[in-house]
């Protein structure tokens, strides 16, 4: 964000540089600007306005000094690029942001202990300063793993700068030349031809039939022509106006320049693309909200006890050095590292299921989402029209539109198969086969029909692959069939003809087929063909005509008429010549044979993973550029619009009642045009997200796309989007994650979205959902796991501080539990499946689900957690008695046991102990706390491994888990017995009956939850429930 | 599994309870521990732990590999070959 487009409209380019700081406060109002429509009025001008507009000639073009100095007022015709963040920054984002504040905290805090203890003890522990720099290893350590795991890069702008055309041709005084295509400038006359890109914003004066692939745009599927006159007051929509970057198709153009550079179509979309400020993802709110607790904790905690050590008498320094002990020792280290790893093996997992995430905390957020705003083209759709229904014989026939063919259409339903004997279908087939000029590009004939490439139009290439398909090769037939004539297809016409030689040799009369708009071809017929036999053209006949393709067009369907007439020998006999400019043959009293019509259907897995998206409580919208009728077809077929349910203009025509009638209440589905929504007000646009439950939005431009996403996130939700093309892109910016397709994805939008399907399938993102509220969960798990031993290794301080005992757990032996012999148990909770099926509830409520909440913190740190601390204590007092020092002894004896100069302590049997081994003993305590900690954390793993299903349901299954067993016990046993462990670690041998101090309290732990457990599942709803279930 | 465990747990305890109650007999003796074998002991034990646990990570690699190759090759397969109709 931050910086001025409009500014740079009136000021020349390099005023870039000079202030920064008005043009920050602009921002804002800026990207509000953005959001507008585009404000192109020049098409409803006409020519000679525009060319005053610009002072320019429609002859003669710019002179090159006016052209020079529009250059230098407006600037270079090119899309200016983003402030890049440099790689530091993003590097220290990683390393300051979220989790890694808590460690840094912590970190500074022992510093800061140490050095205090450093200014006033002559000879300060070390355990502050080591643990101070572990803390800091493990943030950097984790920094730079999630650092290299993202590694994305916001090149929004490079992608869209690599859609922008090289070179252009202009006339300027006269005379065209070529030139880069950034030195074009408003008022330019630019001429442009089938293969260009678009080199501006244009207005088009004149058009010899041109086309524009608008996809990237609008989402229309199909080349749009172009000509002069204005068909629509929306710019985006008139036939006048070409884009920048766009493809010109075929034929030619010439227009006038009215907007370059950022100023363009596609220049607004771009800046408004790279300017969106996306909010936080639902995982990192989570974490921070997680942060607040634990902090809330530590420094309650922390002060308590600080308040506490005054009143038992200790000097305000070492109060202070408690506090801050208190406090980091509340601090999980090794959480951060855990849900990093946890997140980090989901993000592979779905990479696998073909979902690659952009982005670490991305692979969360599909399972919070609770709306989908899918693209339409290309992502529900295949994006290839296809023939998708024909009527001949008057009756209805469905073509396969599956995309292998096989005739699945989802649900088990199967395409019924047509009759291809019928000889009225070999006739249709036949004039599809040769009023087409469609053909297969060269080279492919090892490749499926359907993979081939096709020179032509999509509507003509829909009917080459389905004659080729049910017929076998198109190319032979028109062999057999000559051409002789041809007309192509033009708008004033609305038909399509050609004239051919018939197969048999014998015969020496022409074939005349002509295809074009039904109602059109309909007036030039007199009789029709039903089964194989010529029938004249009755009313009757003609009324189900008019239904089928009524019928048929309300599928939003494409429909062309098909008809064809044997041209008598007579009046042509062979080598007549046929004059296409001045008609001279016959082109009524044709014979009629039938309609196809064809869509771009949708994927066969779209529909299937639509009912499951609902069944798990996500709503799904459709938003795209196309039109009501066909966006509303496919919302039918894919089920965004469910069987039954009518929208508001299907219950007035039931009824027969206007619209106005209708109790809007009474519709659950409606669809909404662009041109409706550009009036509606927030209220009103609330109003329709929340009382619709199947919605659809048409005709929607790029930024109409960003304001519907922002109005259900006005509401709450939370919201993926999933688009391919330019005009998505603003949208799956904004969304809280956007889903891009990997194939048919163009470059921009891969950039602006979260999340690629690399197999550009819809269900893709069902699995996505699957795997996100599945990791939500155990994350969950993994973070109650972790917790839990903070109460064991705080509650040793807490009554060194409070009892005077000798220290019976140190901050080295905390460190092995945290960055040690939990570690691997906590990531293996990640691996845990799922306990009931999570796709049959609704999303979670990102304002009452937290990831950690109080019962999770009672649960870890008040329940379990105490009964852990219970097993430490047990043996630690258990060796210290073994060794004479019973517990009544114990109570006060801290500061004769830790000053160096006492060396005959007595203990409850009048043995003397030495300062050194008085030590020894403590540190064989601190092991003993710390291998008891190990044993209560087994039986913690095995509980946290289901938050209501009983362990014996859920089964032992998750091998990573019974690992992570084997390993922090091994590693337990490993660092007590290794020998040189008392050196380094103080960690001693200790006895084996030692390790089953805490076993009881490991039981006592697996039976409390497994009852709490039971009560949970006994008594929905109950007290149990709603204190403890987390 | 914690069968296992406590077979591992009790095959250690033997020598060292048995060298405890060689001991006791002279009860004036300076108190005397053999740390030396139980180190070796422990050792051994978190040895095997460690090897049985990568022993289980290793044969869960291989049915993992083994069932990810069958699952996606199936719709891949159905998917490359259309069925021309």
């Amino acid at each position: 964000m931050g910086y001025g487009r409009s500014d740079s409209y009136r000021v020349a380019t390099t005023q870039d540089k000079v202030d920064k700081s008005p043009k920050k406060k602009k921002g804002a109002k800026d990207m509000d600007d953005l959001k507008k429509e585009v404000p192109i009025t020049e098409h409803k001008m006409s020519i000679e306005e525009v060319c005053r507009k610009f002072q320019t000639d429609i002859v003669q073009g710019l002179t090159n000094a006016k052209a020079a100095e529009y250059l230098i007022r407006d600037g270079p015709n090119a899309l200016t690029p983003p402030p890049t963040t440099p790689e530091w920054v993003k590097f220290c984002r990683q390393l300051f942001g979220g989790f890694s504040v808590l460690l840094w905290t912590g970190a500074i805090l022992c510093f800061l202990a140490y050095a205090i203890q450093a200014a006033t003890e002559d000879d300060p522990a070390g355990d502050n300063l080591y643990l101070g720099i572990v803390l800091t290893a493990v943030v950097v350590i984790t920094g730079c793993f999630s650092y290299f795991q993202e590694a994305k890069s916001s090149k929004i702008m490079e992608s869209f700068k690599n859609m922008v055309p090289q070179q252009a041709l202009v006339i300027r005084e006269g005379e065209k030349v070529q030139i880069n295509a950034e030195e074009v400038v408003g008022g330019d006359l630019v001429e442009v031809k089938g293969g260009d890109r678009i080199p501006a914003d244009i207005r088009v004066v004149s058009a010899h039939g041109c086309k524009v692939d608008n996809s990237s745009l609008t989402g229309e599927s199909e080349p749009q022509s172009r000509s002069p006159d204005c068909t629509h007051d929306n710019p985006l929509e008139t036939r006048n106006v070409a884009f920048f970057s766009t493809n010109c198709v075929e034929g030619t153009a010439r227009g006038i320049v009215i907007c370059t550079g950022d100023r363009t179509v596609m220049g607004r979309i771009a800046t408004l693309t790279s300017g969106l400020e996306t909010g936080k993802t639902p995982i990192a709110k989570e974490i921070e909200h997680f942060i607040h607790i634990i902090t809330g904790v530590a420094v309650f905690l922390g002060v308590t006890f600080f308040i506490l050590a005054i009143v038992l008498g200790y000097s305000w320094l070492e109060a202070v050095i408690f506090l801050i002990g208190i406090i980091v020792a509340n601090v999980p280290e090794g959480l951060l590292a855990t849900v990093t790893v946890c997140l980090t093996l989901t993000a592979k997992r779905m990479a696998k299921k073909n979902c690659l995430v952009k982005n670490l905390e991305a692979v969360e957020t599909l399972g919070s989402t609770s709306t989908i705003c899918s693209d339409k083209t290309g992502t529900l759709t295949q994006n290839r029209m296809t023939v998708a229904h024909m009527w001949f014989d008057n009756q209805i026939h469905e073509a396969d539109t599956t995309e292998d063919q096989s005739g699945e259409r989802g649900r088990g339903r199967r395409v019924p198969l047509f009759d291809k004997s019928s000889v009225t279908w070999l006739s249709l087939a036949r004039i599809a086969g040769l009023c087409n000029r469609a053909q297969f590009k060269a080279g492919q004939d090892a490749l499926p029909i359907l993979k081939r490439d096709v020179a032509g139009d999509a509507s003509e290439s829909a009917l080459l692959k389905c004659i080729e398909l049910c017929c076998g090769s198109v190319r032979a037939s028109r062999d057999r069939n000559k051409k002789v004539a041809e007309i192509p297809f033009n708008s004033t016409n609305k038909y399509q003809l050609s004239v051919h030689e018939t197969e048999d040799v014998n015969d020496n009369r022409y074939l005349l087929v002509m295809k074009g708009a039904p109602e059109r071809i309909l007036d030039r017929c007199s009789t029709i063909l039903l089964q194989g036999k010529e029938q004249p053209m009755d009313e009757e006949l003609k009324e189900s005509f008019q239904n089928a393709y009524m019928e048929l067009g309300g599928l939003g369907e494409r429909v062309l008429g098909f008809c064809h007439v044997m041209l008598p020998e007579d009046q042509y006999p062979k080598g007549f010549a046929f004059d296409t400019e001045d008609v001279n043959f016959q082109t009524d009293n044709l014979c009629f044979v039938g309609l196809m019509s064809m869509i771009d259907p949708p994927r066969a897995a779209v529909p299937d993973a639509v009912g499951k998206c609902r069944s798990a409580g996500i709503k799904v919208i459709m938003v795209t550029g196309d039109h009501p009728i066909t966006a509303k077809a496919i919302a039918k077929g894919v089920g965004i619009i469910s069987e039954g349910n009518e929208t508001v203009e299907d219950i007035a025509a039931r009824l027969n009642i206007p619209v106005s009638q209708v109790n809007p209440r009474d519709a659950k589905a409606c669809v909404i045009h662009g041109t409706d929504l550009k009036d509606l007000s927030q209220d009103q646009m609330d109003d329709i997200l929340r009382n619709h439950t199947e919605i659809v939005f048409a005709r929607t431009s790029p930024q109409q796309k960003l304001i519907i996403v922002e109005g259900c996130q006005r509401l709450g939700a939370i919201v993926a989007v999933t688009g391919d093309g330019v005009n998505d892109s603003p949208a799956l910016k904004k969304a809280d994650i956007g889903v891009a397709m990997g194939i048919s994805g163009s470059d921009v939008s891969k950039q602006a979205a979260d999340m690629i399907l690399l197999d550009d399938n819809f269900a893709s993102i069902v699995t996505g959902v699957e795997e996100g509220r599945l990791i939500f969960d155990n994350l969950k798990k993994s973070i109650a796991y972790t917790l839990t031993s903070n109460i064991p290794e705080i509650t040793p301080f807490l009554l060194f501080i409070i009892v005077n005992i000798p220290l019976p757990l140190g901050t080295i032996t905390i460190l092995c539990i945290d960055l040690g012999t939990d570690m691997v148990p906590a990531i293996s909770l990640a691996y845990e499946t799922a306990e009931s099926d999570i796709m049959k509830r609704q999303p979670r409520n990102p304002f009452r689900d937290k990831l950690v909440n109080e019962r999770l913190i009672s649960i870890a740190y008040g329940q379990i957690g105490m009964i852990q601390a219970l097993g430490g204590f047990f043996a630690y007092f258990v060796i210290l008695a073994e060794n004479g020092f019973l517990p009544t002894r114990l109570v006060g004896i801290r500061l004769n046991w830790d000053d160096r100069s006492c060396n005959d302590l007595e203990d409850s049997y009048g043995q003397q102990w030495t300062y050194e081994q008085r030590k020894i003993v403590e540190f064989t305590c601190h092991t003993a706390f710390f291998v008891s900690i190990v044993v209560v954390q087994w039986a913690d793993v095995i509980i946290c491994k289901t938050r209501r299903n009983s362990v014996f349901q859920q089964g032992m299954r998750n091998k990573i888990l019974i690992f992570g067993l084997f390993e922090e016990t091994a590693l337990a046993a490993f660092l007590s017995y290794c020998p040189g462990m008392d050196v380094a670690l103080r960690m001693y041998p200790l006895k084996p009956s030692w390790w089953f101090c805490a076993f009881p309290y490991s039981f006592l732990i697996f039976v409390y939850d497994e009852v709490r457990k039971l009560l949970l599942r006994r008594n929905p709803g109950g007290w149990v429930e709603r204190e403890t279930y987390y | 599994m914690d069968l296992v465990v406590l077979v591992a747990f009790s095959s250690w305890l033997a020598p060292t309870l048995a060298s405890v109650a060689d001991e006791d007999k002279d009860y004036d003796s300076a108190f005397h521990y053999d740390y030396e074998s139980l180190r070796i002991g422990g050792l051994v034990v978190a040895v095997l732990l460690f090897i049985m646990g990568i022993a289980l990570i290793v044969t869960r690699k291989c049915t993992c590999s083994n069932s990810d190759k069958s699952r996606p090759r199936g719709p891949d397969v159905e998917s490359a070959v259309p069925k021309d109709s």
